[in-house]
């Protein structure tokens, strides 16, 4: 066999195959990286030589100037932001500059209290969708795979109305609160899943050892179900992070999309520096979904099965 | 005895049970079913600017108001455009995706670590980095295609009504579109190889292995995607905030962000609930028409 297909490639077909492949792979690699790339050049690019034509695909004397001012570092290159009212001396204490490193420890603090306000609800009720019945439990089950195609906009108005008289609104909470509706049925689901491949010899195991039914979850059932609490948590960590309707309409741009947002409409704040903000606030969801990619499409493509 | 001992025990599972789904149940009842429920209910009545209170009950006239409204309608026929445009996309360049990183090359792990970088974007910076990708006046798509010629001069993609909508629909195609190649890409690599190889000994051609083996194996996976895709496309606002507002005109206007405007810039809460319960309305059918048609067939 392995003879075989080794002399294969002299073939015109194989000839035709390879090509066709790596025609095919270069549009991908295009497709995904032209846009992505742009943003990353420009974030390098000075504000003067932005408008060049045609649009130089690497930038002419690239800077790290944009980065610095938008962190919120001193700027001392004489030609740094022409025609902006933020004076470079004084960068750092201009305020909706270099707010963006706040703005990501307040999505960083959000998502990280949705995440395991979630996980705990989610693994008991998807521990018990798992392997209990009781009545209605089949309802809840459809009603939390059904709530996934229904839109946060049906239930923006009374949240926000909730929120209001509640005395929440703009503050983290608000935020919480709400992510908390969409996040819960996503991991109930995913971890629902898991536990269902999970086999219950385990258990009955643990319960013939005398082990108690919550004792049983505790020390037998969560070990195991490791990789799906990762999947879990990072989807709903993710989620949280990239959410934007929320945060537009419950709070005053508390996490980094609203604040990119808010940039967008600017006058002082032109591309080079957006796309600087841009790059740095996209670093913790593509560090997060690249270490842990295997699990996370795993759980998403497990629930395909259904 | 031990009938009733068993009984005893199967009720206490139940209570078991029932205790651990409990704290779920109560977040989802009070996060999501009690507004649900008041959603429907605002979208019968004129409800005052600040939302408390239910206001006057008015039967059906936020619907009437809507069906009678051209703008309802041509909202709709737009959101449904650009959802076409955005599942066939995604679903289409996704699968393409799938099928590549399944076959043996060099640079593939490479490439599968940038269907990551979309992926990872949040929506809203999909629409900011394809704002700019596309500019009328600094955008390097704008280069590329004076580079080739196609262009004699910069347009502006995203202030020309005929062009703005697909642009949109283009920047979500490229999130969602490598979201669908992992997904697939997941389903593909559990087809077993044998089968493959059988039906080639066989003769049977590469379209043919496709056609009879590779997409009635894709089935559940291309359902759930594309179901995936019919709520993200339907649901859209992120990208249409950062790129174009719902402009030029209303040429991007989708009925997001018509419900969004109608709420928080109109405070019109009645008319905004009739809105969602609407958009809902289509999701629900949009998701079961695709279970439906795909998912029948999975059998053959």
């Amino acid at each position: 066999m392995k003879i075989v297909k080794k002399r294969r490639p002299l073939s015109r077909a194989r000839i035709i195959r390879s090509s066709m492949i790596y025609s095919v792979a270069g549009c991908f690699v295009l497709w995904i990286l032209f846009p992505i790339w742009y943003t990353i050049s420009s974030s390098f690019t000075q504000p003067s030589k932005i408008g060049a034509r045609p649009t130089p695909f690497w930038p002419a004397n690239p800077t790290l100037d944009n980065y610095r001012i938008v962190l919120g570092i001193p700027v001392t290159d004489e030609d740094c932001v022409p025609g902006m009212e933020i004076n470079c001396q004084n960068a750092p204490s201009n305020v909706s500059v270099n707010k963006i490193i706040d703005t990501m420890w307040n999505s960083f603090h959000v998502s990280s209290l949705v995440v395991i306000i979630t996980l705990v609800i989610s693994t008991i009720a998807a521990y018990s969708l798992s392997r209990y019945r009781f009545v209605g439990s089949n309802f809840f089950l459809n009603f939390t795979i059904l709530s996934r195609i229904v839109p946060g906009l049906v239930l923006v108005a009374p949240i926000f109305i909730f929120l209001r008289v509640l005395n929440l609104l703009n503050t983290p909470w608000a935020l919480i609160i709400s992510y908390t509706s969409f996040t819960l049925p996503l991991a109930i689901i995913i971890l629902k899943n898991y536990f269902d491949q999970i086999s219950i010899d385990l258990e009955e195991a643990a319960a013939l050892d005398g082990a108690g039914r919550m004792q049983t979850l505790r020390l037998i059932i969560m070990p195991v179900a490791v990789p799906g609490l990762i999947a879990a948590g990072v989807l709903v960590f993710l989620e949280s992070w990239s959410e934007f309707f929320f945060a537009l309409v419950l709070t005053d741009s508390y996490t980094v999309p609203p604040l990119l947002a808010g940039f967008l409409g600017l006058q002082t704040f032109n591309w080079t520096l957006l796309s600087a903000a841009t790059v740095i606030a996209i670093i913790p969801p593509v560090l997060l979904t690249m270490v842990f990619q295997k699990y996370i499409v795993t759980a998403l493509a497990s629930g395909t099965g259904k | 005895m031990v009938k009733g001992r068993k009984s005893k025990r199967s009720v206490s599972n139940r209570r078991f049970g029932f205790y651990l789904a409990l704290p779920a149940i109560l977040v989802l009842l009070i996060l999501l079913a009690i507004p649900a429920i008041i959603t429907v209910f605002q979208s019968f009545f004129v409800v005052p600017a600040d939302g408390v209170g239910i206001g006057t009950f008015t039967r059906v006239d936020n619907y009437l108001f809507l069906f009678k409204n051209e703008i309802f309608w041509a909202t709709c026929l737009r959101s449904i455009l650009f959802a076409g445009i955005f599942i066939i996309g995604s679903t289409v360049i996704g699968l393409a995706g799938a099928l590549l990183l399944n076959e043996k090359f060099v640079g593939r792990i490479f490439l599968r670590g940038l269907l990551v970088l979309p992926w990872a974007c949040p929506w809203l910076i999909v629409g900011i980095i394809w704002k700019w990708f596309l500019d009328g006046s600094i955008g390097l798509f704008n280069g590329v295609l004076l580079r080739l010629h196609l262009i004699s001069d910069y347009k502006d993609f995203l202030s020309d009504p005929n062009w703005a909508l697909l642009m949109t629909a283009l920047a979500s195609t490229w999130r969602q579109s490598c979201l669908v190649a992992l997904l697939l890409l997941a389903g593909l690599q559990t087809l077993p190889r044998d089968i493959w190889d059988a039906a080639s000994v066989d003769g049977a051609g590469i379209f043919q292995r496709f056609r009879h083996i590779t997409l009635p194996w894709l089935r559940p996976a291309l359902t759930v995607v594309t179901v995936l895709n019919v709520i993200y496309g339907l649901m859209q606002f992120d990208v249409i905030f950062a790129m174009t507002q719902g402009g030029p005109g209303s040429s991007t206007t989708l009925l997001s962000y018509l419900i969004y405007r109608q709420f928080f810039i109109f405070t019109n809460f009645g008319v905004g609930s009739a809105l969602a319960v609407a958009l809902a309305i289509i999701a629900l059918v949009g998701g079961l028409i695709t279970v439906k048609t795909l998912y029948r067939k999975i059998e053959l």
